[in-house]
């Protein structure tokens, strides 16, 4: 008997086997009879997956069964991260509302500040604490945001971050589908933290990958060279306008899609901030805005004149991105063109076109000009006048009554006319740039500002001190740090 | 499978009753002892699972009550099964109203001794080298036939044979060195 047919006599009685039949053994050798014998002992070989996935279930019904409080982490990996925030245990809330993260245990001084705690969220375990600055362990809230983003994998990155937004998370990045394969986009935590969530959707190879990222690269590039050309030398820190509008809202990322669908916003950059919410920039024609906030933090809308090449349709362009109609687009008595929108997130936007060039109305009026009405004109312009330095340029008044003036700041203008109505008076924020911020900070708090936040040294490389001034209006004096 | 000695494995308990991440060794000893002994006296693969999930769901759930009385772990988990397979068989009884036919503990030596030896066999697949490995488990835990095994392992089905035989001589070979 060749080999071959021991192997096909073999086969046959496995065969039957499969089929519950029983083989038969008479012609078989007893060597062959034996081997059958084995085959049989295996017909309901236990399948591999079942193995492993009870495995799984047993490990998972461990890390929720934790009746005891007991240290009890994955299985050990080799990396973890260990996040250090300002209030852990309401960060343990957060996570758990907005990502479904478990708390496994926590170690808990007799304050009740965490030591030391650890949570899951999916199939990882996070290690957190409260701050320790005498051991250098430091918040984003402290140092001024974090350079280290979170990756977190989810099946349904859509409905995911719907979830995480309503329990206060901040939309940084929009959910969307990605070259390299993932659906995904980002959010930021109320802590300082910004967490990229995706989903992966399909495998694309490196190479493919590289060349997208190529193709990005070069649009990039001809992106800056773009906007070197038509705001250099503004972009930089040091050449940006004393004045810059920082505005606040509970939807930051809305904020600048209308913008730069209303008015060909670019954007610079967006980030976390220090307060967990988003910080971004866009310039507007010659200017910088900056734009920030998120849900959890209290918006702080402006108004702004803005001069655009075309009024009419800047106007039209606002209106069709969902603002509200202010004022219709008629020709002023003053040389300029304009109308007005309020935006969905409350800022009221002047919009206008002039007859002349801008600097033929002031020497200094950029693009974006911030517009106060204070219950007081006169007040708040001898305020900006101790505390900034601020020059009175123009004024038109009726009686006692200030209409409209115009007041330099280094090299800035601000607008300003008395409120009328009982919803002008909108205390915004600007950020303010100047030589000196300690000496600056002091004559703001004798001229009458309540101190907000002293000279401080922050990470992003700005010197700045926080002034609210008798207006509300909150005042970021600020400079690059000195070397 | 590797028989852990008396003491190793009253040390894998009380390690795992300490942190329950350790029941995996104890998993990873006794799945196929479960399996084989559940497997003796219920057909349906499906069934099989199910007992063999609550098993170990009920062993870890009440390791913290498991007292070293110099019986091995396994009669433990035995004993846990019987339960599981008798409570299973009341149920159904309810269920069909049939005669039910229950004999409360029906281990005797010899089937334990049966349950050790197919516990050792597959235990042995995983030891197989891999291509003879992947042979057995597709044939006889996927239920697959040679030529969907061909197939998939883009191997002629004379080859697909030829490795079943071979890792089946060497199962025996296995078994009989235990022995």
């Amino acid at each position: 008997m060749s080999e071959r047919s021991i192997i096909d006599q073999l086969d046959d009685a496995v065969a039957a086997l499969a089929e519950a039949r029983q083989p038969d053994l008479k012609s078989l050798g007893s060597e062959l009879s034996a081997l059958v014998g084995v085959a049989q002992d295996l017909v309901g070989l236990p399948r591999e997956a079942f193995k492993a996935d009870l495995q799984q279930q047993l490990i998972r019904s461990n890390s929720m069964s934790s009746s005891a409080p007991q240290p009890q982490t994955n299985p050990v990996r080799s990396m973890s991260l260990y996040i250090c925030v300002a209030n852990a245990s309401a960060a343990i809330d957060f996570y758990r509302e907005a990502f479904g993260a478990k708390e496994l245990w926590r170690l808990v001084e007799p304050g009740g500040k965490i030591g030391h705690a650890e949570i899951q969220i999916g199939n990882t375990s996070l290690m957190l604490s409260d701050e320790y600055p005498d051991y250098n362990t430091l918040s984003p809230e402290t140092i001024g945001g974090s350079p280290v983003k979170i990756h977190l994998d989810v099946t349904d990155v859509d409905s995911f971050a719907e979830h995480a937004i309503k329990a206060g998370a901040t939309l940084v990045r929009p959910i969307a589908d990605q070259f390299y394969g993932d659906r995904s986009g980002q959010l930021a935590d109320p802590f300082g933290y910004t967490w990229i969530v995706s989903t992966h959707i399909k495998d694309v190879p490196v190479e493919e990958m590289q060349k997208e990222m190529d193709k990005w690269a070069q649009e990039e590039s001809a992106k800056k060279s773009y906007e070197a050309g038509i705001n250099e030398p503004k972009m930089r820190r040091e050449n940006r306008h004393a004045v810059t509008p920082y505005i606040t809202v509970h939807k930051p990322a809305e904020l600048i899609d209308f913008v730069t669908q209303s008015f060909g916003a670019i954007e610079h950059f967006r980030a976390t901030g220090s307060a967990g919410g988003m910080h971004a920039e866009v310039s507007i024609g010659d200017s910088i805005v900056m734009i920030g906030g998120a849900e959890h933090i209290e918006p702080m809308p402006t108004a702004i004149h803005l001069y655009v090449p075309d009024v009419d349709e800047a106007y039209e362009r606002a209106v069709k991105a969902g603002a509200k109609s202010l004022m219709p687009v008629v020709d002023q008595p003053y040389g300029e063109r304009s109308g007005g929108v309020e935006d969905a997130e409350g800022n009221r936007w002047y919009i206008a076109t002039t007859t002349v060039p801008l600097k033929t109305i002031a020497q200094d009026l950029h693009t974006v000009t911030v517009y106060f009405h204070p219950i007081g004109a006169q007040r708040f312009i001898d305020f900006v006048t101790d505390a900034f330095g601020g020059k009175e340029l123009m004024r038109h008044a009726e009686g006692d009554m200030i209409m409209h003036a115009k007041v330099q700041i280094g090299d800035s203008v601000i607008e300003l006319g008395e409120a009328r109505y009982p919803t002008q008076p909108l205390p915004t924020a600007i950020y303010l740039y100047v030589n000196d911020v300690d000496a600056m900070y002091e004559q703001a708090l004798k001229a009458g500002g309540t101190s907000m936040l002293a000279p401080t040294d922050q990470a992003f490389g700005d010197r700045n001190a926080w002034v609210k001034d008798p207006f509300d209006n909150v005042w970021y004096i600020a400079a690059p740090v000195k070397r | 499978m590797t028989q852990a000695t008396e003491s190793e494995e009253r040390l894998l308990i009380e390690a795992a009753q300490n942190d329950p991440s350790r029941f995996a060794e104890l998993y990873e000893q006794n799945f196929h002892r479960v399996y084989a002994y559940v497997a003796r006296r219920v057909r349906d693969r499906a069934e099989i699972q199910d007992l063999t999930a609550q098993v170990f769901h009920q062993a870890l759930a009440n390791l913290g009550k498991f007292k070293w009385r110099g019986s091995p772990f396994a009669a433990w988990l035995y004993r846990i099964a019987a339960n599981a397979i008798a409570d299973q068989a009341r149920h159904k009884v309810r269920e069909s109203a049939d005669e039910p036919n229950l004999s409360s503990d029906s281990s005797t030596a010899t089937d334990l001794e049966e349950v050790e030896r197919r516990a050792r066999l597959f235990s042995a697949v995983d030891k197989l080298p891999e291509d003879q490995r992947r042979v057995i488990v597709m044939r006889f835990a996927d239920e697959k036939s040679i030529r969907e095994i061909a197939g998939e392992l883009q191997r002629s089905e004379g080859a697909v044979k030829q490795l079943q035989f071979r890792a089946l001589e060497n199962l025996r070979n296995r078994l009989i060195e235990k022995k």
